[in-house]
């Protein structure tokens, strides 16, 4: 069964081992500070067609039967009823009888109509016989000895024990031993934009507007699941409304779309609505951690032996890095994936390390609550050693300073009254960095710049950072340059996924533009006298490098072009980039222990990402990772009924996302490092949001919460146990 | 969606004129916040709609010093009236807390008072529940966590309208315009348990219409307030609420109306708790000894133990916010 679809971990050097001939400019104009989106007007302004937006002559709209059952044969379809129904022009079966179907929400038939009210109506006729199975809804009835073997291999897949040094003797020099188990809920991605895309065939040849994270990804996956040639397929993705790792594939959505459409002989317009996305998108799996850990009396980690678990799902892995980050000699970790009849895990920002972050983060304040250590200094004795990718050490001072953690008070807020007030901290870590990328670069005889390239722009504002290398390489203003993404017909560049896209797109965009301008200098050189390479490029004009006098107007130095346009091709080369991030977040909390209601009030987060190309993009980012890390840590779950295992809350009413009264003050500290070359941010700042959460709101309160999310029945239980004499 | 027709009625006898016996099939549609959600969803599948916005829609004096809501009044001018927040501030409050500005500037009193329950198995078309005309009531065994604290079933349902509690503390009552004729119904009166009443929440006939909500002028040294607990602080319900109503002599409550909200398939008085306060000087003491006692009698889920605490707290908080005192 499929595994969760990821961009693969970048094999890239922690710094920028130098490219002289694309150097990063040394003295930028624009890299490094605050650029707004160039499509920002659009957007506000709704100029900017999402795929959801795209309409097409005669487009149909499509609607997906899915299961309602978790687990279930399916006996008989009968489109009969569903042909019949207004306005319908195509129906389809996606799954034979006998199918058996592992999830609610799995894609049984599909039908097309005129319009998307026709097309829901018409859905509920396709009349679908099934054989109800019983279903495995719960990780915990999984893993019994009597559940009923649901998966062909078992309903758990145990790995491969990991252990390193001598557990024995690591357990022998811990003056104190935690003994604990911890765990997190399943996530899904809930993007603003769902799942979906616009599929119409002329002939043979289809285009397709998806929103996707991949869209030369999405051309490989149509040609492959219809069986034409990519050359067939062209994939369009100009705006896009998130996807957070779920989006790098047609999906069954998109296969069917097509499948609707040439069928109909019309364009087909299908968008998931919301319960279609918590039940079927992919969410980040639950994971759970049954842990025995050590430590000296002086406060070095002696020995950590865990036992973890987790579901992603049915037939989805739901592996995470544990330990995370802080140093245990003496350790080991026995994995098991667990196997349910719930919608299969896919990649979710930052995959596997908000869980592992969460676990030993919250366990690396219990230790320090037994030395008796202040968090942060615990934590600095029993870091990895300081490298480019591994910062935390000079990380956390900063923080700490930024936030203010002196002033923290030790655990439990003595204040009296119910309001209690608490810190927290955590770190994070996480690769980025780029590869692969190609770019098409024109410089017209009106001096007009066109820079090409297949990536996308998921939102986080790809198409702005390819106009700010474009302009900082030409000497331009940055709207001088046409930036032109979202198409398979532009120059291939991968999916966006494992924080690489900035890591793989801007070194390809300043090679190719560095290219452009080095064919132009060689036309401008001989008319000017000057050497081309003495010739620079600044504030619109070519002149010679000592000598600004000396030179034309950009304009001018175009019209020596004649008729024929300058028009290279560029791809991306080492030394512009790098890997690993490191970073460091404190989070402050207020708790009502009469209400067991948390609220963060304040959150500080230190953050890497090399080198900063548009500073403000990249707050953003950040912003936006600690919100998502806010909703792990009290609000989202998606929840099963215990009995049925269907969902009971795929909508946003029940499915928690904070709001704006949610949202705590934020600071954003970004540390631009120049010399590593560009890295990648999208996923980091998200990783270590709930662990500070969580460890400032047992500050507050004095009990220790080790389940996400944490919400107030989980608060004042904790609360009672402690008042009932239990332990900590 | 099923095809549905739209009558726009002009008045409250047009609107009477379009409705049926039959539950369901004939609906009013006030800012259809909620019912546009049931429809969508094919949880209803009414035949015709009646828009109900055309009713009376002022907040009038009464000859008595009270205030007559008209069921069109929108939430939003409920707030910003400014008698209304005078005389009967924890209404206002409630009002004010509803959902988001979009659903307050929508959504109207008779919507409110009407709209259906929030149970996420009633709400999800999968589970055919005791409610909808099926088997069991799925939250006895299963996620039960926002259900109800208060209650012998067979429904679990925690009422979901803020206003209706408030309506209870203040001693409103409803008036109910049939083809017969109206009738004035307590507030008390108007809303049912699901052993009374399983398929619909109140004593209203599909052949009627919920047209004015009267509130008695307010009694001398009456203080009252409301208080809520929520997690999320916007777009969501709360976990559990109370409003205090409480009738002062100096610091001497001589005697209280405690209704609770989110905690029962009705607005749940706390008459236990009204009786402990009665006679009592205010104190932190007293009004925790009094929300005590609301929650005496409450028979907690398998999940929800925590909004016995949860609704305890509103108790003592909103007893305190009336009396003028220090609520954390
Ligand atoms: C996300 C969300 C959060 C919300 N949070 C809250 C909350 O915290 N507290 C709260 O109280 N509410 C909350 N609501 C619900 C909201 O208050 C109500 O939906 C709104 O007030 C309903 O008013 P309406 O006019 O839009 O009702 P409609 O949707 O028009 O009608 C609701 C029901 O009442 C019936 N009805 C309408 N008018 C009359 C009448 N005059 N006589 C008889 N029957 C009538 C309709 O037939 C329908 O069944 C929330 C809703 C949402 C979607
Ligand atoms: S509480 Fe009521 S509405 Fe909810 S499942 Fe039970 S019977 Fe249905």
């Amino acid at each position: 069964m499929a595994e969760a679809r990821q961009v693969p971990e970048v094999a890239a050097p922690a710094v920028a081992q130098g490219n002289a001939a694309y150097a990063w400019p040394t003295h930028p104009t624009y890299m490094g500070t605050d650029v707004q989106r160039i499509d920002g007007p659009d957007k506000v302004t709704g100029r900017a067609k999402y795929s959801y937006d795209i309409q097409r002559p005669n487009m149909l709209y499509g609607r997906i039967v899915r299961s309602p059952h978790p687990r279930a044969r399916v006996v008989a379809i009968d489109l009969t009823m569903a042909r019949q129904a207004p306005g319908v022009k195509a129906a389809l079966a996606v799954v034979e009888p006998n199918a058996i179907l592992m999830f609610q929400g799995e894609e049984v038939a599909a039908v097309a109509a005129a319009t998307e009210e026709q097309a829901r109506d018409a859905a509920r006729l396709v009349k679908v016989q099934y054989e109800v199975l019983p279903p495995l809804t719960s990780v915990e009835q999984a893993m019994s000895p009597d559940a009923p073997k649901v998966f062909p291999d078992g309903n758990v897949r145990e790995g491969a024990a990991e252990e390193t040094g001598d557990l024995a003797a690591g357990f022998k020099a811990a003056a104190h031993v935690v003994e604990q188990t911890y765990n997190t809920q399943v996530q899904t991605h809930v993007s603003l934009e769902t799942h979906g895309c616009v599929c119409e065939w002329d002939g043979d040849k289809l285009t397709a507007w998806v929103s996707t994270q991949a869209v030369h990804g999405t051309r490989e996956g149509f040609a492959q699941a219809l069986k034409i040639p990519q050359a067939n397929v062209r994939v369009i993705t100009q705006y896009m409304g998130g996807g957070f790792g779920s989006k790098f594939a047609p999906d069954a959505q998109g296969i069917i779309c097509a499948n609707l459409a040439k069928q109909a002989g019309a364009p087909v317009h299908l968008m998931l609505d919301r319960k279609e996305e918590h039940l079927a998108t992919g969410n980040r799996p639950s994971a759970y951690a049954k842990i025995r850990a050590g430590v000296s009396a002086d406060g070095m980690l002696t020995a950590f032996d865990a036992q973890t678990w987790g579901t992603g799902g049915a037939g989805v892995g739901a592996g995470f890095p544990l330990p995370y980050i802080y140093q245990f000699p003496n350790r080991r970790r026995q994995h098991k994936d667990v196997y349910i009849n719930a919608g299969g895990a896919r990649a979710m920002r930052a995959p596997g390390h908000p869980q592992g972050c969460f676990i030993t983060e919250v366990l690396m304040d219990e230790l320090a609550d037994l030395v008796k250590l202040d968090p942060v200094d615990f934590r600095m004795k029993n870091l990895p050693p300081d490298a480019p990718d591994a910062r935390w050490r000079a990380y956390f001072p900063i923080a700490a300073k930024l936030f203010g953690w002196d002033k923290r008070h030790p655990t439990g807020d003595a204040t009296p009254g119910p309001i209690k007030h608490g810190f927290g901290c955590s770190a994070n870590r996480w690769g980025g960095g780029g590869r692969g990328s190609h770019a098409h670069c024109e410089i017209l005889p009106d001096g007009g710049v066109i820079m090409r390239c297949g990536t996308q722009d998921i939102g986080t504002g790809t198409r702005t950072l390819v106009s700010i290398v474009t302009a900082e390489t030409l000497g331009l203003p940055i709207d001088a340059v046409n930036t032109e993404i979202g198409d398979s017909l532009y120059p291939f560049s991968g999916g966006s996924g494992g924080s690489t896209t900035a890591a793989s797109v801007t070194p390809a965009i300043r090679v190719t533009a560095v290219k452009a301008l080095d064919a132009l200098k060689a036309k401008v050189a001989p008319k000017l006298g000057v050497p081309p390479a003495d010739l620079v490029a600044s504030d619109g004009r070519l002149h010679a490098r000592n000598d600004r006098a000396k030179g034309m107007t950009w304009k001018e130095a175009c019209r020596t072009l004649g008729a024929e346009p300058i028009a290279v091709d560029g791809e991306w080369q080492p030394g512009l980039s790098a890997s690993g991030t490191s970073g460091v977040q404190m989070a402050e909390v207020e708790v009502d222990t009469e209400t067991g209601v948390s609220k963060v009030t304040r959150l500080v987060c230190v953050q890497d990402c090399g080198l900063i190309v548009d500073k403000l993009t990249a707050e953003s980012q950040v912003i936006g990772g600690v919100l998502f890390g806010v909703n792990y840590a009290l609000f989202e779950d998606r929840i099963l009924d215990r009995n049925t295992g269907q969902m009971v809350n795929p909508n946003m009413e029940w499915y928690l996302i904070g709001g704006p009264s949610d949202v705590p003050e934020i600071t954003a500290h970004l540390v631009d490092q120049p010399e590593r070359g560009v890295i990648g941010l999208g996923e980091p700042p998200a990783v270590a949001t709930a662990a500070a959460i969580a460890n400032a709101i047992a500050n507050a309160t004095g009990v220790r919460l080790r389940s996400l999310p944490m919400t107030p029945d989980k608060v004042l239980a904790a609360l009672e146990q402690q008042r009932a004499g239990g332990t900590r | 969606m099923k095809a549905f027709s739209y009558v726009d009625a002009a008045n409250e006898k047009d609107a009477l004129a379009s409705l049926g016996t039959e539950r369901n099939q004939v609906l009013a549609i006030g800012g259809g916040m909620d019912l546009l959600g049931m429809m969508k969803d094919y949880l209803v599948q009414p035949v015709r709609l009646v828009n109900v916005k055309r009713l009376d829609a002022t907040i009038a004096r009464t000859p008595d010093g009270g205030l007559r809501i008209g069921s069109a009044v929108r939430l939003i001018d409920l707030i910003e009236h400014a008698d209304a927040r005078r005389m009967y501030p924890a209404l206002v409050e409630l009002a004010e807390q509803v959902g988001t500005p979009q659903i307050r500037n929508a959504g109207t009193v008779g919507g409110n008072l009407n709209q259906r329950p929030r149970c996420w198995y009633f709400r999800n078309e999968e589970f055919h529940c005791l409610k909808k005309g099926g088997a069991t009531c799925f939250s006895v065994n299963g996620e039960n966590q926002f259900h109800a604290i208060f209650g012998e079933g067979p429904c679990h349902i925690v009422h979901p309208s803020n206003l209706a509690v408030a309506c209870l503390a203040y001693g409103a009552t409803f008036r109910l315009a049939g083809p017969s004729g109206a009738r004035e119904v307590e507030a008390e009166q108007y809303f049912q348990m699901p052993d009374h009443n399983l398929y619909a929440e109140n004593v209203l006939q599909p052949n009627e219409l919920l047209t004015h909500v009267t509130l008695p002028a307010p009694m001398a040294g009456l203080k009252s307030a409301a208080y809520e607990v929520r997690f999320k602080q916007a777009h969501d319900w709360p976990l559990a609420f109370a409003t205090a109503a409480l009738v002062m002599e100096g610091q001497t409550v001589k005697s209280a109306r405690i209704v609770m909200g989110a905690v029962a398939p009705v607005p749940w008085r706390a008459n236990e708790a009204e009786r402990a306060l009665a006679g009592k000087t205010l104190s932190e003491e007293t009004a925790g000894r009094a929300a005590l006692a609301a929650v005496q009698g409450a028979q907690p889920m398998s999940r929800n133990a925590y909004k016995v605490r949860v609704a305890r707290t509103a108790v003592t908080r909103a007893i305190l916010k009336a009396g003028g005192m220090k609520v954390v």
